[in-house]
């Protein structure tokens, strides 16, 4: 019954000019993040003291440190390099574990109501009055820190968003007739949520999505920096950027180059999230 | 399927809505949306259900297919009895009934393809699945006009009378005994509603389908119907063959509704004797003691506020609920 796939061939090739420069800023930190140890030049975690906070181009015995150095000497190109792979995968993942369970949740208390719903709301309401930083920092003394813990704690202080999305909008769909003439033609209530209901949602789920990334990103950078994330010496965008926060007016560089990388995939996966939610609606595909 | 057996049986029906009390509204009033009304429709019979907005139609309706529960009376499809049957066995009795709705650009999922959402019935009931599947999608759209290679097609791509043929030949999918079409050809343009209706009625020759068709639109219900049903704040008024329906109104609520369909001829318009109600639907919550109908009636005397008429038969078959008519 599907046949969206050839289709999606042609309208590939109408992709506009901006989706197409975003995809590359994020198809190369994506790749980055994959052959990190083979593109950096070299070792993130090697100290040389003797290069302490030195600016970008700065030349030591024959190493060129193109992106200057940190407090501790290391080479800021290959940490900048290396913390891809982890604020990519934490922000990944942790936008993942949030929208599985914020969206299943919002899903089934908009369609079954009664007292689930009102359960399900009300701790949506007890979760988005708690500042999120002071939740996951709870968490993480009691569970430890850890890149499993950190995806953990950021997914599941970070549901109720997509939960109050997916329940509004599964209250609206759920009275339109066609949702009506699935349950005549004898669907239940897990073939209507899957088929119907979550299709029609989709959109504004993605939206969610695309913007909790780029906050992941930065939530991940927040708890490094209080050292409940990522531990020392192991490199992401926010460590590296905590620590520079320090030297912000001797070496603006530790800050700037993890920084712009941040502003580009979070600015790119946001573009490209706005370009996807039209793909998924057939309205808007040609005749 | 024997000519004496009705597809449809309701007995003393009533839904009412509300009553219950919240944690802070305290008790609020009960509406009587439906008010003990009684209906057989027989095998490949089309009886209108003809009323204004708010008057029950609708709830009616919901409750026939069971997507609404009545407060008590009687509702047996096929002589089996819905109300208060198992979750199992409420499924097996509803396949026969199916439901068109009157908005076809919001009755289709805009996610699915025609195809798929023609299916949908067949695979959730476990009727057919693969090829077989295929074939009876595309046997559906052709018996309703459209194409076999319609089926990969979305919504969005079809006009308003399309969309409507998609949803009709899903409502037939399962091979029902009663289609309730709530108000079908209401939204469409008036050039293509004749073409549905038409459409209707040869798939009722075909399959033997029974129709109950709820509409307010005198015009359509006069080309279509066998019988005519007139509902006011939730019970029947008048109940009639088509022609004895049309020829000898007898219900002043009926007249007032039929002298306000606009005749073609001008000539025959402008002499027309318009008999226009007073005053506005009164709430189901709140409904008027003795004839409900005695509020805007014209010929209401003091009987009428004290004591309801019931449905009555009179000489040329037809049931008026009314003290003078």
């Amino acid at each position: 019954m599907h046949t969206a796939l050839p289709a999606l061939g042609v309208r590939l090739r109408r992709v506009p000019l901006s989706v197409a420069f975003v995809s590359i800023i994020f198809l190369m930190v994506v790749l980055l993040a994959i052959f990190a140890p083979w593109i950096a030049p070299a070792d993130p975690n090697k100290q040389t003291l003797l290069a302490r906070l030195k600016p970008p181009g700065f030349e030591l015995r024959g190493v060129t440190y193109w992106l200057g150095t940190d407090d501790l000497g290391r080479d800021l190109l290959s940490r900048t390099i290396h913390g891809a792979g982890v604020s990519l995968s934490v922000a990944v993942l942790s936008v993942v574990v949030s929208t599985l369970v914020g969206v299943t949740l919002g899903m089934v208390a908009g369609w079954f109501r009664g007292k689930i719903e009102i359960i399900v709301m009300r701790l949506v309401d007890i979760m988005m009055s708690i500042p999120a930083i002071l939740l996951a920092v709870l968490t993480v003394a009691v569970l430890g820190p850890g890149f499993l813990n950190l995806v953990l704690v950021l997914g599941l202080t970070r549901w109720p968003r997509y939960t109050r999305v997916a329940y509004a909008q599964t209250l609206q769909i759920s009275n339109l007739p066609f949702i009506k003439a699935s349950e005549l033609a004898g669907a239940g209530a897990a073939r209507i949520l899957f088929h119907h209901v979550l299709p029609n949602i989709a959109g504004p789920i993605l939206i969610v999505a695309t913007a909790e990334f780029g906050l992941m990103i930065l939530m991940e950078a927040g708890l490094s920096f209080l050292g409940l994330g990522i531990q020392p010496p192991a490199a992401s965008w926010g460590s590296i950027m905590s620590v520079g926060r320090q030297y912000l007016e001797r070496a603006w560089w530790i800050v700037a180059f993890p920084g712009t990388c941040l502003f580009l995939l979070v600015f790119s996966v946001n573009v490209l999230g706005d370009w996807l939610r039209d793909q998924f609606d057939p309205r808007s595909r040609s005749r | 399927m024997n000519g004496t057996k009705n597809v449809l049986e309701i007995r003393d029906v009533a839904v009412h809505f509300g009553g219950r009390s919240g944690l802070l509204s305290g008790t609020g009033p009960v509406v009587k949306a439906v008010n003990g009304v009684d209906l057989r429709i027989g095998h490949a019979e089309t009886v209108a259900l003809v009323g204004e907005s708010g008057c029950g139609k609708s709830t009616l309706s919901n409750t026939i297919v069971g997507l609404q529960a009545p407060a008590s009376g009687s509702v047996r499809i096929n002589g089996e009895e819905v109300v208060g049957a198992g979750k199992k066995k409420l499924n097996d009795i509803r396949r026969k009934v199916q439901m068109i709705f009157q908005d076809p650009a919001l009755s289709l999922d805009p996610r699915s393809t025609v195809g798929a959402t023609i299916a949908e019935p067949m695979i959730v009931r476990g009727v057919a699945s693969g090829k077989e599947l295929k074939a009876r999608v595309a046997t559906l759209l052709q018996q309703v006009g459209l194409r076999a290679e319609h089926a990969d097609r979305y919504p969005h791509q079809f006009s308003g009378g399309q969309r409507q043929r998609i949803v009709i030949a899903r409502a037939l999918a399962l091979e029902p005994d009663l289609v309730i079409c709530d108000e079908p050809v209401s939204a469409l343009d008036v050039s293509v509603r004749a073409q549905i209706l038409n459409l209707l009625v040869a798939l009722q020759k075909r399959t033997g389908v029974s129709y109950l068709f709820v509409s307010h639109d005198l015009g359509v219900v006069r080309h279509i119907c066998d019988r005519v049903v007139v509902m006011y704040l939730g019970r029947f008024v008048e109940m009639a063959d088509r022609d004895t329906f049309f020829a000898n109104p007898k219900h002043p609520y009926t007249k007032a509704l039929m002298s306000a369909v606009p005749e073609a001829d001008p000539v025959v318009q402008r002499s027309k004797e318009r008999l226009i109600l007073s005053g506005e639907l009164p709430s189901p919550a709140n409904i008027p003691s003795g004839c409900a109908f005695h509020t805007r009636c014209p010929l209401a005397t003091e009987i009428c506020s004290r004591e309801r008429p019931e449905l009555t038969p009179r000489a040329d078959g037809a049931r008026v609920a009314c003290h003078h008519a």
